[in-house]
């Protein structure tokens, strides 16, 4: 049937689910996928404080460039659009 | 002279493959530099590696293609790495990247920037909460990790990516709330003529408004999001219908969403330009700042060569060919015979340009784009920097992009400018009564990602720094 | 340097306008990375210095202006050595310079590194925040009635009956003195005059971060001076030390040497380990002009009685705001506070 609007979104085979955390909390995702789209599929939108004023930031240009998205893993500062999910993965957001 | 390689290649989107796949069909050795892991840059985005299958888009099957060939072909691709300097010397050009958190470098006897646009979005309050992402940084997370953002999504910008970006964000399982137009039916129509020239789009088009409408999403033409609000993240937007010159009119009226995609259109990532010594020149048909640039991607700068939206926002279809232009311009340089033929391509990036103008010309900026940008609103995401303290910096006297960047800082964060710029300039211009075009970009300046001092500074050994001579007492 | 002289000149009622090619503070004390340090200062230029310390001082936070108070390092006997000789006689000369013990300096600055052999300290040094510089003086000249106009690029010069006309691509200007003031393009300006300055520019580089965590307050020196840092308010570490890049003023804005880069951020994290994760936001170099003996061009340009020349202070930007002064009262023909330098003195040698 000629659908217009296809959902595609049952026809879509990923790997499997690793856990990984954010700021100590556990969360699932599949593995390689980056580290924006597993909070974004669990609704954690707000992931740094920006510096000026403290406001909320989250991933903003999707492509690291904008740097909103940063966060930090083993001392290293990194954007999370950038950042492939892998078994235990610890990271800690620039949040205050 | 001895260099690393005969051609580098600056981006693996559809300018730089194909740029690198005919030079390498010349007998030149070629690499080709790009930040993500596999080829096809922003239009031909690979899916992660956590995608084991899925239903092919037309992207796909292009960038499939296209990475196809490259692995096929004699090129060297190397992939996941930031180029963070052009440098221009005896050799005659060396660039240097980061790999790995190591930094190389790579000499070449010329070299091809194709490293394309990026997109600019017009400052309006509330822009910085959390949920609120680019129209082509959604088309990036939808071509990589396939999912829909949010669940609740309005889009609102310019040009067809507005509907782009909401058949995906269905077609991934999400929900789009409404989508906001700056564009007018007439607008639309105006650009017909050129979509004839790729009725496999405009198809493609219609299908999408057409599935809108059936679904009962409200598409509001000639309008835009004003205001975003929320606490920590975003709960609903207000929007506004816009005159002919996009200025916000009448009542505002409100959706609840939890995203959105906002866009003012695309514009040309210069900065690698600006390192390599070409100069800029202003043409907003083709996104704002571009390279000055001769036929079949030539500059003025003997030996490097652009090509794809990075020298004007002409769309995908122009890419390739310019691409194509480009990687015959490099190996014609390095003294090839060339058994293509250039007029034949010249026709085409003709034709394919002219399509991509078109869809260009829907995103120029109208006079009433500024307005969106209220006094208290953020203009430098980076470091918060509203409209109202840029302006009384300018009150104070600085007239120029370098003067407002070093009185307020507007720049001088992390992203370099990229996200604030435009807006600037626009303010700028605005307040010396002058053209944009009169409002040059501040100096580039290395790197052109961030990059950490462990990569920068490599393996040291104390016993190396040079005993010079003290400096005089 | 013009704007304080412009400045000293509007007290002492004589009118000036200031002319620049760009923006003002843009050629090089917008440029640098705003280290006020007198452990850096030659012996001789020593009481100049420590009056430029004031006037910034004075000018306070306008300019990000913050006495933190500046140590320089010694990671070898050699080095330590180098280090008594020169802080000694930098002191004599009425720095308020002092020899540091190791564990004095781990409670001051706990990040340095462990390898320090010795240590100076000086409590008067500091920095300003040199990207405020244009800003500053571009208020100060308007709230004195002082003209001035950016984006004058001079192309000619020709005397007249008063004194001279002064020719951009766009407009004149005339007046009856001149002061050229133009750091590292002396040469070019004053050789429209006639006259040939043995002024030569090094290109240094300096670097930026993103914002960190608070690890250092002071500003941190090295014992052969190729290392300058410090954290700002804000968080961002700022790295100079003189790493040469390329380019000459003729040629508009130096570039970033790799090489140099490499190894002023290898010292840096040598010198500061919980630095080496920082992220580099943006490199860029200024110039800093000189003659071959490393003092001042101050006084009359030679040949000429109403124009002067200003310029190639080494540690101009510490000094600048006081020898502009300095140069204003001169030009008011008043006797100046200190001695001023004879453009037209001999030089030795250029050794290239």
């Amino acid at each position: 049937m000629f659908q217009l609007a296809p959902n595609h979104q049952d026809d879509i085979v990923r790997t499997s689910k690793v856990s990984f955390t954010f700021d100590g909390k556990s969360f699932l995702a599949y593995e390689g996928e980056t580290l924006a789209a597993a909070l974004m599929r669990a609704k954690l939108l707000h992931l740094r404080d920006a510096p000026a004023d403290g406001a909320p930031r989250g991933v903003f240009c999707c492509m690291g460039l904008c740097q909103e998205c940063v966060v930090q893993v083993d001392g290293k500062t990194i954007e999370s659009c950038r950042l492939p999910v892998s078994q235990g993965l610890h990271v800690s957001s620039l949040r205050r | 002279m001895i260099t690393d390689t005969d051609i580098a290649v600056i981006g693996a989107g559809p300018a730089g493959c194909n740029a690198a796949l005919l030079a390498a069909e010349y007998d030149f050795s070629v690499v080709m530099l790009d930040e993500q892991v596999s080829p096809g840059g922003q239009v031909w985005r690979a899916k992660s590696p956590a995608i084991l299958s899925a239903p092919e888009t037309p992207e796909s099957v292009a960038g499939e293609s296209v990475r196809n060939a490259i692995s096929q072909s004699n090129v060297t691709h190397l992939g996941g790495v930031r180029v963070w300097h052009i440098e221009r010397s005896e050799d005659p050009f060396v660039i240097h990247y980061e790999n790995a958190g190591v930094s190389c470098s790579l000499s070449c006897r010329c070299l091809v920037i194709a490293t394309g646009a990026r997109e600019t979005i017009q400052p309006i309050p509330g822009w910085t909460l959390p949920g609120v992402v680019g129209m082509a940084g959604a088309t990036s997370i939808f071509k990589q990790d396939l999912i829909p953002i949010g669940s609740k999504m309005v889009v609102s910008g310019t040009g067809p990516l507005v509907f782009f970006v909401a058949a995906e964000q269905q077609r991934l399982g999400g929900e789009v709330a409404a989508i906001v137009t700056s564009n007018t039916l007439l607008d639309w129509i105006k650009a017909l003529p050129a979509m004839l020239l790729r009725p496999g789009l405009l198809f493609r088009g219609l299908r999408w408004i057409t599935a809108m409408y059936v679904n009962r999403i409200p598409i509001y033409w000639g309008h835009t999001v004003t205001r975003v609000e929320g606490e920590s993240s975003v709960s609903r937007v207000e929007f506004k219908k816009i005159s002919k010159d996009w200025t916000p009119q009448g009542q505002p009226r409100f959706i609840e969403c939890d995203c959105v995609s906002l866009g003012s259109g695309l514009i040309s990532a210069f900065e690698s330009f600006q390192l390599a010594g070409i100069s800029l020149e202003h043409n907003s048909d083709l996104g704002g700042w571009i390279p000055k640039q001769e036929q079949d991607g030539r500059t003025n700068v003997g030996g490097c060569f652009i090509c794809g939206d990075g020298a004007g926002i002409r769309g995908s279809l122009a890419a390739e060919t310019h691409g194509k232009l480009a990687g015959l311009s490099a190996v014609a340089f390095l003294g090839a015979k060339i058994n293509h033929s250039i007029v034949k391509l010249r026709r085409e990036y003709a034709r394919a340009a002219s399509f991509g103008e078109a869809m260009s010309k829907l995103s120029i900026p109208r006079p009433g784009l500024t307005k969106l940008t209220t006094a208290k609103t953020v203009v430098c995401r980076c470091e918060g920097i509203t409209r109202a303290e840029i302006e009384d910096e300018m009150n104070l006297g600085a007239q120029s992009t370098i003067s407002v960047k070093s009185g307020v800082r507007a720049g001088m964060g992390p992203c370099g400018g990229k996200f604030c710029q435009t807006a600037i300039t626009d303010l700028i211009a605005k307040t010396k009564s002058c053209p944009v075009s009169q409002i040059a970009p501040p100096t580039a300046r290395p790197p052109l990602r961030p990059i950490s001092v462990n990569t920068l500074a490599g393996d040291f050994d104390y016993s190396d720094l040079p005993i010079s001579k003290p400096s005089p007492l | 340097m013009g704007c304080a002289s412009a400045l000293q000149m509007a007290e002492g009622g004589m009118k000036s306008i200031v002319l620049d090619q760009g923006d003002l503070g843009q050629g090089a004390s917008g440029v640098n990375a705003g280290t006020l340090s007198l452990q850096i200062k030659r012996v001789k230029l020593m009481p100049y210095a420590i009056r430029g310390h004031q006037e910034w001082e004075s000018m306070g936070d306008a300019v990000g202006f913050r006495k933190t108070g500046g140590y320089t390092l010694a990671f070898t006997d050699h080095e330590a050595e180098l280090l008594h000789e020169r802080m000694s006689l930098k002191a004599e000369a009425g720095a308020p310079i002092e020899f540091v013990s190791n564990s004095a300096l781990r409670e001051a600055e706990p990040n340095l590194a462990d390898q320090v052999v010795a240590a100076s300290y000086c409590a008067e040094d500091g920095y300003a925040n040199s990207s405020l510089t244009g800003q500053f003086y571009r208020a100060r000249l308007k709230q004195q009635g002082v003209q001035y106009r950016e984006g004058f690029k001079l192309l000619g010069v020709e005397a007249c009956n008063d004194g001279y006309v002064i020719r951009s691509a766009n407009t004149t200007v005339s007046a009856r003195k001149l002061l050229f003031s133009a750091g590292a393009w002396l040469k070019s300006l004053t050789a429209l005059m006639g006259v040939e300055l043995p002024v030569q520019a090094r290109v240094n580089t300096v670097s930026v971060t993103e914002r960190l965590p608070m690890l250092t307050r002071s500003v941190i020196g090295h014992a052969t001076g190729l290392l300058t840092m410090k954290q700002k308010t804000n968080g961002t570490l700022l790295i100079g030390g003189g790493w040469q890049g390329r380019g000459t003023p003729e040629q508009g804005r130096g570039q970033v040497d790799t090489d140099s880069l490499r190894s002023n951020l290898a010292l840096a994290r040598h010198v500061l380990p919980a630095a080496e994760n920082a992220r580099i936001l943006r490199s860029w170099t200024g110039f800093e002009a000189h003659v071959p003996d490393f003092y001042p061009l101050a006084g009359k340009l030679p040949g000429y009685e109403d124009v002067f020349v200003l310029g190639c202070v080494r540690g101009g930007y510490t000094i600048g705001p006081y020898i502009g002064k300095l140069m204003g009262d001169y030009i008011l023909e008043r006797t100046t506070e200190l001695p001023l330098f004879d453009p037209g003195r001999s030089f030795p040698e250029v050794v290239v």
